[in-house]
């Protein structure tokens, strides 16, 4: 993996629990959706995909179900919880907060 | 995190840990669908089948690295880990079945022998009082010169509760007391422990009765109006069945009737650590009680009766507590110069009041303790000892584990995993020895305490001592576990993947072993030290004697207070009794004694100033044990009259006072003079002078192990008391007396209950002979298993050091060594670490040779017999531990040993 694509430490958890916030999604899904919305620019490595999932599930932040794909094949779909929802939240408005100052913050350098 | 944090986390960590297997297959199908897609994907843009699956393969990184990344986020890695490590070891451990068994059962005897004698202690010392928030309830005591723990008057109590800001609630009681109980007016009364109590005493403690209810306030006003009493829990379940109906009921205590209000819970045996109370009166009853007849209880405010608690404000100091108290004390000094000079007030603490210095039991807790510990600490570094040759043969297994990436860290959590696992099947089996010994201790009941009253022998195995039993198994795990797994873990790989037993030279590996082997010889000669002492001490004290004639004694006690006697009418009792049992042919002679040598009871103190004794500026007086006895008393009981003369009955009320003091007194307060002829005035130097007739010899008092102690005797017409008892002397077996006295007593009053009639031989045997024959007992069998388990360590290390040196061995007898050389080689070492544990242990035993003559024993210095005997026999007997395979080593033949491998 080159380093411009490799995330922010944490910002994963957050791009996950949007994604699955929109809805309950299996891990393939997951990360075509990545690619898809975020275009080129953040490129999410499949070898750290499955051990964030599985980190979130531990914290109790989303749940797991095993479900039929639409083509009839059987996957571990994810969904947010309620407790999820109150830390994404959380986590959205802390990353405003902090992407806003920052780009203050880069805006005063050009000025 | 909240509880809703958990409400998601838990079931997942428990399917985790329970349903491991499904929760790995399912991470398998995930990723493994994962992969599928990603291979279809692969075709679907025109890859060979073949390269979509390398491709897909590279880019998750590795499948099984991935698997074990997500097993991490489980968090239950340190517990699977952790059974893999007991499943682990486990096997390994029962494929040594015999060494196993041996280190639990060592492990065991040691935790055993801890939590056994800790159940002691902790019944001594540190169980709580059986009321909620035990910890803020103090005990408020007067000080004098000679006691930090002495009791408050009514009139003090009453003070100290009106005029302290400290507590919430301050309540007094008086001692448990023999009284007379019947459930039916005519029935004889029988003898059953009371105790008063200040009205509020349930109410200040958080005791809520079962049944009924506690005092109320104005029932404990006005002096013998409301006759009410709550029952203890157990005395309702013996006497009553359990009865509800108990409330309301008329009981008869002493001759008056008590109402039954409430019944105190079963949680609430009472606040004493022996003793039970059968059931509790409000103070103002006392007359009917048994208390000072010569004194006022409501009015005298040096009747000091009462034993003062109260319960800590939160957020107060015990400082402020201490200080307010203390202005109190100086008040009452100068209110009451009469009563209170030179006398202060302390707050105590449960476990101050527990370990006052004037009480012995818990000091025999406090030094069985020690030596069980110091059991627990030869068992352990004997376990220690042979966990270290047990991995020494697996340096190979684990320079291989080392070799292929293990962490030391994670090594040492197998190897002290092992230990846990010896040392709570340890623990287990230990857990039934001290129950056995706790068991033993409650066999002796009915020895010990050979009274009416409701005692008992208050060691348990609670969940307290459970919970110390697991900590000491945990602790000895860590103890026996750590050295060794930290020393075989440091292993030098190349040498050690070269050859099975490697002998890896340097003296910092054997370093280890050598302090086991110290710690064990050491510790095992001052448990040997201390046991030796103990029986020579109690041996010494019984040899001593104690000064007086034992044997053809009937002993019967008597308190007409039980039938509402007045001071008259007991005065005439007793002289009666006396004149009739005295005419029986087979009685001797006849006494009568406020209290018996060497009894449970302790005997009054006097307070006097002695004639032409020079007082010391800051003391109105001293202070003295006494007895009240009749004219008969030192002959009956063949206490020699050394100087002067004994009571005669011409001392009556009406003649001038006498009194009889001790050699020891007179020597106290007249060296090089005669005693006989001075004068000793009564509570102050303005007192009743009462001149010292007689100088007796000086006898043991309370215990047989007490140091000479100062004793005036007073003579009962001139000091009446109420609770007497009748010594016969009798021509054969004292026993015959009983129908005699029972004769006797029906001619004078029928409804007069005999209380402790028994033969004062047999009372002494089990109080004086049978006590400390079980404290000899236990140390002694402690002595036996230190010293057996330190002999086994000493063999195993020899038969250890020989097994390893076996080719070198065979080496030096093959160039000519003889096989004398042989056996020094092997045995010198551990005569060296012998003579250093030895040097050890004589310096500990030293130690605890102070500590109990301290404590205990009143024979001063060194007992040198002790260590003469004990020193060179552990010589002897460790040396026969090593001489067996050092022999064996010696006969080794050179072509065996050296075909060894």
């Amino acid at each position: 993996m080159s380093k411009p694509s490799d995330l922010v430490q944490g910002t994963l958890d957050l791009l996950l629990l949007k994604i699955l916030a929109l809805q309950p999604m299996n891990g393939w899904a997951i990360s075509l959706r990545l690619k898809s919305i975020s275009g080129d620019v953040l490129q999410v490595s499949e070898g750290s995909l499955y051990p964030a999932l599985h980190k979130l599930e531990q914290e109790g932040w989303i749940t797991a179900e095993w479900k039929q794909t639409e083509n009839n094949r059987r996957a571990k779909f994810y969904s947010l919880t309620r407790l999820g929802r109150q830390h994404l939240e959380k986590e959205a408005a802390n990353w405003s907060r902090l992407s806003a100052a920052i780009s203050h913050v880069v805006r005063l350098e050009e000025a | 995190m909240g509880p809703q944090h958990w409400l998601y986390t838990i079931p997942l960590r428990l399917r985790s840990v329970f349903r491991s297997r499904r929760v790995e297959q399912e991470l398998n199908e995930e990723l493994q669908f994962h992969l599928e897609q990603k291979i279809e994907e692969g075709i679907a843009n025109g890859l060979s089948p073949k390269e979509a699956r390398y491709a897909a393969m590279r880019s998750m990184n590795g499948l099984e690295q991935q698997k074990e990344e997500i097993r991490d986020t489980r968090r239950i890695h340190w517990l699977t880990d952790f059974f893999d490590d007991a499943r682990f070891a486990i096997r390994s451990l029962s494929r040594t079945p015999g060494l196993t068994a041996f280190v639990v059962i060592t492990l065991a005897l040691g935790i055993g022998m801890t939590s056994g004698t800790f159940s002691m202690v902790d019944a001594l010392i540190f169980r709580p009082y059986p009321v909620p928030h035990a910890s803020g309830v103090m005990t408020l005591a007067s000080t004098t010169h000679d006691s930090s723990f002495d009791n408050f008057s009514y009139r003090e109590y009453l003070d100290i509760r009106g005029k302290t800001k400290s507590y919430d609630g301050v309540i007094a009681n008086a001692d448990m007391e023999a009284v007379g109980f019947s459930d039916e007016p005519t029935a004889t009364p029988r003898i059953k422990g009371g105790m008063l109590v200040s009205a509020n005493y349930f109410r200040v403690l958080g005791v809520e009765p079962r049944l009924g209810r506690g005092f109320r306030e104005d029932e404990d006003q006005v002096p013998g109006r409301d006759a009410v009493m709550v029952l203890g829990p157990d005395f309702w379940k013996q006497e009553f069945a359990s009865d509800p109906s108990v409330l309301g009921r008329h009981i008869r205590l002493n001759g008056t009737d008590f109402t039954v209000i409430g019944v105190a819970p079963e949680t609430f045996p009472g606040m004493l650590i022996f003793g039970h109370p059968d059931f509790y009166m409000p103070l103002a009853m006392a007359r009917v009680f048994s208390t000072d007849r010569q004194k006022n209880f409501f009015e005298d405010r040096d009747d000091r009766e009462l034993a003062v608690r109260a319960r800590l404000k939160p957020g107060t100091t015990l400082e402020q507590a201490q200080n307010e108290l203390a202005v109190l004390a100086k008040n009452f000094e100068t209110d009451y110069p009469k009563f209170n000079r030179n006398r202060g007030a302390a707050v105590h603490t449960q476990f101050e009041l527990r370990t006052r210095t004037d009480d012995g039991n818990w000091k025999f807790g406090v030094i069985f303790m020690i030596l069980a510990l110091a059991v627990l600490l030869v068992a352990c570094t004997n376990v220690a000892g042979l966990l270290l040759s047990r991995a020494r043969s697996r340096t190979r297994e684990i320079a291989v584990r080392l070799a292929i990436g293990a962490g030391r860290f994670r090594l040492i959590r197998l190897l002290l995993t092992e230990s846990l696992i010896l040392a709570s099947l340890g623990g287990l089996v230990g857990i039934g020895i001290g129950y056995s010994i706790v068991l033993w201790f409650q066999s002796f009941q009915n020895v010990i305490f050979m009274t009416d009253l409701p005692f008992s022998i208050p060691f348990r195995m609670d969940t307290r001592v459970l919970l110390a039993s697991l900590a000491l198994s945990a602790f000895s795990a860590l103890l026996c576990g750590l050295v060794p797994a930290l020393q075989s873990t440091r292993v030098d790989l190349v040498n050690g993947l070269k050859s099975a037993d490697v002998d890896v030279p340097g003296r910092k590996r054997l370093w280890g072993r050598n302090v086991l082997v110290v710690a064990q010889v050491s510790a095992s000669l001052m448990l040997l030290t201390a046991s030796f002492l103990m029986v020579r001490g109690f041996q010494h004290d019984l040899r001593e004697g104690t000064g007086f004639a034992k044997d053809h004694l009937l002993m019967v006690s008597f308190d007409p207070r039980l039938v509402q006697y007045n001071a008259a009418q007991t005065q005439q009792f007793y002289k009666l009794l006396a004149e009739r049992v005295r005419e029986a042919p087979e009685v001797q002679s006849e006494a009568l004694t406020q209290n018996i040598p060497l009894g449970t009871d302790d005997f009054d103190g006097i307070a006097f100033v002695p004639d032409g004794f020079q007082m010391p500026r800051d003391r109105e007086n001293f202070n003295s044990t006494m007895d009240t006895v009749d004219e008969g008393y030192f002959g009956t009981m063949g206490i020699p009259i050394l100087r002067g003369r004994g009571f005669l009955a011409s001392d009556t009320a009406e003649a001038p006072r006498v009194a009889i003091v001790n050699e020891q007194f007179a020597k106290h307060y007249w060296p090089g003079e005669d005693a006989v002829g001075k004068h000793i005035r009564l509570d102050s130097r303005a007192g009743t002078p009462a001149e010292i007739v007689g100088v007796a010899q000086s006898i043991k008092y309370q215990n047989t192990s007490e140091k000479p102690m100062d004793f005036v005797y007073m003579p009962l017409a001139q000091h009446p008391i109420a609770r007497m008892t009748l010594m016969l002397r009798s021509s054969g077996d004292p026993l015959q007396l009983v129908q005699r006295v029972k004769d006797v007593l029906r001619t004078l009053d029928p409804n007069l209950p005999m209380l402790h009639t028994m033969a004062y031989e047999d009372y002494y045997q089990n109080q004086a002979v049978e006590g400390p024959r079980i404290a000899m007992k236990l140390v002694g069998s402690m002595g036996t298993v230190g010293l057996l388990l330190a002999i086994a360590g000493l063999y195993g290390l020899v038969a250890y050091n020989v097994s390893r040196r076996t080719r070198e061995i065979g080496i030096r007898m093959a160039l000519g060594a003889a096989s004398s050389d042989v056996l020094r080689l092997v045995m010198g070492k551990g005569l060296v670490l012998v003579g250093i544990g030895a040097a050890i242990g004589v310096v500990m035993g030293f130690g605890v040779e102070q500590l109990m003559n301290s404590m205990l024993f009143n024979a001063g210095g060194v007992d040198v017999l002790a260590y003469v005997i004990v020193v060179p026999s552990l010589f002897l007997v460790t040396m026969l531990a090593a001489y067996v395979p050092a022999r064996r080593a010696s006969r080794i033949a050179p072509t065996q040993a050296l075909r060894y491998e």
